[in-house]
């Protein structure tokens, strides 16, 4: 394998124009070492490329072999392993017989060729320069006020063309960010619609929770946990916002917007799946770990008479990551 | 110039019909002489060439079931937990394609594991190109093409790891619209142009797939003909050694010894995909359920060459900066914009700085060895277990969960690390080279060292001879290919 | 180097190549149970929940526990509970009150193998747990007859469970934690959500039901009977049992065990044939002189 040609050789082979197979069989008996005959090590050469040659031809039948394992199973059902099995054997094994064609049977370096130059020369540039600029300018050389005019058109197409291409992607961001379907008195539903009684989480219980009428939304889940039995206040001024030990906040991270949906009852922390913010829900919800940057907004939740959690209003600030324009609003 | 009287050759008649409309004789013998090293390094390029065509050929399959659509269908197929859900159409055909065509869930699982070595093979191709000094006088147009090709192979890793609209690659797309708000002055409007509206919407799939099947793909089919070109053009680098100069170029000729080896070499990439796509499972999308922007899965990473950001995203202190009437969402923006705008900045400045700062602005053909230019070395190889450590990061809860750890202690000592690390490395990295090239013979075959006593009681140390056995003799002078033949 | 050497080492590859294949062809069989049917459902055992529900409670969805296990759980709580949680299950410094807690507690806690603590003092995990069915079920009998209140075991019936509405209640409610691969992970502070991969359908609806550790606790009116038995459902037939027709799972964590496989042997092993193909020497003693 790691035999070089002897040089008189290949060049006598490549002056006929014919880099043919099995010219290097014989290089190495000009390395010999004193001790053992050239008629020896020619012969183990020999024998060296009868076997790479079976070890190629068995290669290749097993390929064929294996295509029409390939055939077969996709005929009876297709089935995942031995499919991909059979076509990882075939190709594998016809890989191996091409690989030692290549690699035994025919012609090795070291061969040679020279590089070009790739600059040009001094002269080549400068007639190039002149080209590019004289004979394509000239038109142009007199009429200066006409290439501006082009160039301002070809400009003025560029630009109206692109305002296709930006503003009808989609709809302007405006107040979309910092508003959620939740509304004063909005009753608190699942996932399925079914609104939510003041009885119906358990301390230590977790739902996530819509605005009626909007179950599924994006921007408005909600992560409703009943912390205790009794009023929290994990903020002041937030003394009414808790009913029963309910708290909610809203589901939608403030790092990168994925839902929060990780609730360790003991710890009284909501988890991030996604990179691991802590926030702790008695004190707000406050990141006490990770990334995120600005504690859950918590939504400020009632009971009416009938025992049905509502909403007292909207959140009070934007939900979610953090945008430009947040603070502007 | 027009021969019509070539009748001796065994191709004649062919031979001659496309000589005389194409030329052929010339230009074709003239390829078929060209001179490839052989070097084993030079091949992890074709290695990422070769997985790209395994892409494309299982791509176009999936695009025969795969339905760009959000819209909300009822699931009827066969996998039972997902029966009577209602997903959207883009999930509810993968899962058809992966678990009800024959055939489709190996070339679906090829095709992921093709983008995985894909990726996986540019960057090691960028590193050996890198840590050789390939990168130099003429050839840093080629290499910033390369690094565009890095940056569209991730990109288009991305986009496809989303389509399946799988809990998990939903998610994916949540951050990535949470990053795009991250940026300063444009990011809001910037995110809903490209979302169609506010996060979901029903637009991104659709407008990912076409991104994903036909515009990425087809600039990466013209760059990577331009990449070879120029490769063609440039002809290849090589090591120095016995014959080989920057006025050369030694190895074997394209036809037939090149042509065979790289057949082999794509019969063998495509032979690994298949063994990976037939027996270890990828992304099983029908485990992981319809995305639902409110569901959420523990445990859940982008592929591995997004690993290095959702890591940085990871350890990113919580720096949200208010300021001048805006917020400045710096927690996300550093981590997963401004990292990797850098990143790839300084990859494609990095011929011109060295050149630059190293006043080496000449021609090279022939490579470095990495111990021949420590500073270059050290510098890559710390960037590199920055970014290693980076990918680490992206793992810290399975870390945490696999050592039984807490993740409060993870996430910290990655901040530590990442930091040390590479400093360390490229230290380490740095002193290794020094005394490598000041050791001598170091990378060279042992010999034996003789101590011969001088008549005077003296003792003086030798090298011997290289063993007769080992090839350092045998290195024959390269052999030019016949010049005269591509004379007309 | 002779040649017969050069032949092994070229056959090595191949044979490396098959090895590998039968190996995770062997492995993918075995951990998908038959290649056939493989949509079809896996009936898992539901044994525990048969074991204890022969009360006459039928009616309900609760297991209730006969009043004759009393003095065997008497004897088995002072043997092995009493020493945390002292005689009469009130609870000391090493262990909480017992009183009141309730039958499904219990049960889960001692039948997961979490307690008895192999000895006091230590964090509680999962474990096979070393007494019977039977011996469980009576100290479950001796801690309800202290007090009343509390959750009672539910009885788990999957027969008619709903696995698909399992799996969106699972996606919602239990993988934010679990994983929605069932495989566990990381909580803050050195905690765990646990592995669902061993859990029967009693421990798993009993779960939910208290809230064992950092678990919140869902009760009936968050979810009703029938949903925790498609959740038992789901993850006993669908998360113990994974559908892993693409070939081994990678214990489904994900994409960054991929990654590793696509580096190590995706693009490992074509560097390694690469460095067959290839040239390997780059300079030899052309450098002598130094
Ligand atoms: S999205 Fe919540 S921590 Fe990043």
């Amino acid at each position: 394998m790691d035999t070089k040609e002897n040089g008189e050789n290949i060049n006598a082979v490549s002056k006929a124009g014919n880099l043919s197979a099995g010219n290097n069989s014989h290089n190495l008996a000009n390395h010999t070492c004193e001790g053992c005959g050239r008629s020896d090590l020619a012969e183990q050469e020999r024998r060296r490329l009868r076997a790479l040659e079976v070890v190629a031809q068995l290669s290749v039948i097993g390929a064929l072999l294996c295509f029409i394992g390939v055939g077969v199973t996709y005929w009876v059902g297709g089935q995942n392993q031995f499919l991909g099995g059979f076509l990882a054997a075939g190709l594998a094994l016809l890989g191996i017989g091409v690989i030692v064609i290549g690699k035994y049977f025919m012609p090795q370096g070291p061969f040679v060729e020279q590089r070009h130059e790739i600059s040009s020369t001094v002269q080549q540039k400068q007639l190039f320069e002149e080209a590019l600029v004289e004979r394509g300018g000239s038109a142009f050389k007199r009429r200066k006020f006409l290439g501006v005019l082009m160039g301002a058109s070809a400009t003025m197409f560029g630009i109206t063309f692109a305002f296709p291409w930006i503003r009808s992607l989609g709809p302007l961001p405006g107040k979309t960010l910092f508003q959620t379907w939740w509304r004063p008195g909005s009753r608190v539903v699942t996932v399925h619609g079914r609104p939510v009684k003041v009885d119906d989480l358990e301390v230590g219980g977790i739902l996530t929770v819509f605005p009626e009428g909007h179950a599924g939304s994006s921007m408005s889940q909600t992560i409703l946990i009943r912390a205790a039995s009794l009023p929290i206040t994990t903020r002041k001024g937030r003394e009414t916002w808790s009913p029963h030990g309910y708290l909610g906040f809203s589901k939608i991270c403030t790092h990168a917007g994925c839902p929060v949906g990780l609730y360790e009852e003991q710890s009284q922390q909501l988890l991030c799946p996604c990179h691991q913010s802590i926030f702790d829900v008695l004190d707000g919800a406050v990141p006490v770990f990770g990334p995120a940057p600005r504690p859950l907004p918590q939504l400020p939740l009632g009971v009416d008479e009938e025992g049905y959690l509502r909403a007292r209003s909207d959140f009070l600030e934007p939900v979610g990551p953090g945008f430009w324009e947040r603070t502007t609003a | 110039m027009n021969s019509t009287g070539y009748t001796n050759g065994k191709l004649a008649g062919s031979v001659d019909w496309m000589d005389q409309r194409l030329g052929l004789a010339r230009i074709g013998r003239k390829i078929m002489d060209k001179i490839f090293p052989d070097h084993w390094s030079f091949m992890l390029g074709e290695i990422a060439l070769y997985s790209f065509i395994v892409l494309v050929i299982t791509g176009v399959f999936l695009t025969l079931y795969y339905v760009p659509s959000s819209q909300q269908i009822i699931y009827h197929g066969s996998y039972l937990p997902l029966r009577g859900r209602r997903v959207s159409e883009a999930y509810a055909s993968t899962v058809n394609l992966s678990l009800n065509v024959r055939g489709g869930l190996l070339m679906r699982q090829m095709h992921h594991w093709a983008a995985d070595v894909f990726t996986a093979a540019i960057v090691i191709h960028l590193c050996r190109i890198f840590f050789t000094g390939a990168f130099r006088r003429p050839r840093e147009l080629n290499w910033i093409v390369g690094i565009i090709l890095l940056i569209l192979a991730i990109s288009n890793g991305f986009t496809g790891y989303s389509l399946p609209d799988d809990l998990i690659s939903g998610t994916g797309l949540r951050i990535m619209f949470s990053i795009i708000l991250s940026i300063p002055v444009i990011g809001t409007y910037l995110g809903f142009f490209i979302f169609g509206g506010n996060f979901p919407g029903k637009l991104i799939i659709p407008r990912l797939y076409i991104i994903h099947v036909f515009i990425i793909p087809i600039i990466i089919a013209g760059l990577l003909g331009m990449h070879l070109g120029l490769l063609i053009y440039h002809k290849h680098t090589q090591f120095s050694g016995k014959g080989r100069r920057e006025q050369n170029v030694v190895g074997s000729p394209l036809w037939p010894t090149f042509v065979a080896k790289t057949t082999g070499l794509f019969l063998m990439t495509f032979a690994f995909i298949a063994a990976l796509g037939a027996f270890i499972q990828i992304n099983p999308i029908w485990q992981f359920g319809p995305y639902q922007p409110y569901k959420i899965s523990y445990a859940v990473q982008p592929d591995w060459y997004m690993g290095w950001l959702d890591g940085a995203m990871r350890i990113m202190p919580s720096w949200e900066w208010t300021g001048f009437g805006h917020t400045w969402p710096l927690e996300v923006f550093i981590p997963a914009v401004a990292l990797p705008g850098l990143t790839f900045t300084l990859l494609f400045a990095w011929p011109f700085l060295e050149a630059h700062f190293g006043k080496d602005k000449a021609e090279h053909h022939l490579l470095d060895r990495p111990r021949d230019k420590p500073l270059r070395t050290a510098i890559g190889a710390g960037a590199l277990s920055f970014y290693v450590v980076l990918f680490g990061a992206s793992a810290t809860d399975v870390l945490a969960n696999f050592f039984q750890t807490s993740l409060n202690l993870v996430l910290w000592s990655f901040r530590i690390t990442v930091v040390i690390v590479p400093i360390a490395i490229a230290f380490l990295t740095y002193k290794i080279c020094k005394e490598l090239t000041e050791t001598p013979y170091s990378g060279q075959r042992k010999r034996a060292v003789v101590m011969v006593r001088s008549p005077q009681g003296g003792y003086n140390a030798y090298r011997a001879d290289p063993h007769p056995d080992t090839k350092a003799g045998q290195v024959a002078e390269p052999v030019p290919i016949e010049p005269e033949s591509t004379q007309a | 180097m002779p040649y017969h050497k050069k032949l092994i080492r070229m056959l090595l590859l191949p044979a490396l190549l098959v090895l590998l294949s039968t190996g995770f062809a062997v492995i993918s069989i075995y951990r998908n149970g038959s290649f056939a049917a493989r949509t079809s459902l896996v009936s898992t055992g539901t044994s525990v929940s048969t074991g204890a529900s022969q009360a006459g409670a039928e009616k309900s969805n609760t297991v209730s526990i006969p009043k004759s296990l009393i003095p065997e759980g008497h004897i088995l709580f002072i043997e092995n509970c009493s020493s945390c949680h002292t005689n009469t299950g009130e609870g000391s410094y090493r262990g909480p009150n017992l009183v009141g807690l309730g039958a499904a507690t219990v049960d889960f806690w001692v039948s997961t193998g979490r307690m008895p603590l192999s000895q006091p003092g230590i964090e509680a995990v999962q474990k096979p747990s070393r007494l019977t069915r039977q011996q469980t079920l009576a100290i479950v009998a001796y801690v309800t007859s202290l007090g009343k209140g509390g959750p009672p075991i539910p009885k788990v019936n999957l027969k008619h469970a709903n696995v698909s509405e399992g799996q969106t209640l699972f996606a919602l409610n239990c993988a934010s934690c679990h994983t929605i691969t069932g495989s566990g992970d990381a909580l803050s502070n050195r905690s765990f959500s646990s592995s669902l991969h061993i859990a029967s359908p009693t421990q798993i609806a009993e779960a939910l039901r208290i809230g064992p550790g950092n678990m919140p606790r869902f009760g009936p009116r968050t979810l009703n009977h029938k949903e925790v038995e498609d959740i038992a459902a789901y993850v006993t037939r669908f998360i113990q049992h994974p559908n892993n027709a693409g070939g081994v799972g990678l214990g489904g964590v994900g994409p960054v065990a991929e990654g590793f496989i696509a580096l190590l042997i995706g693009l490992g092993g074509l560097m390694l044939v690469s460095f067959w193909i290839g040239d390997r020497q780059e300079k030899e003693e052309s450098r002598d002189g130094h």
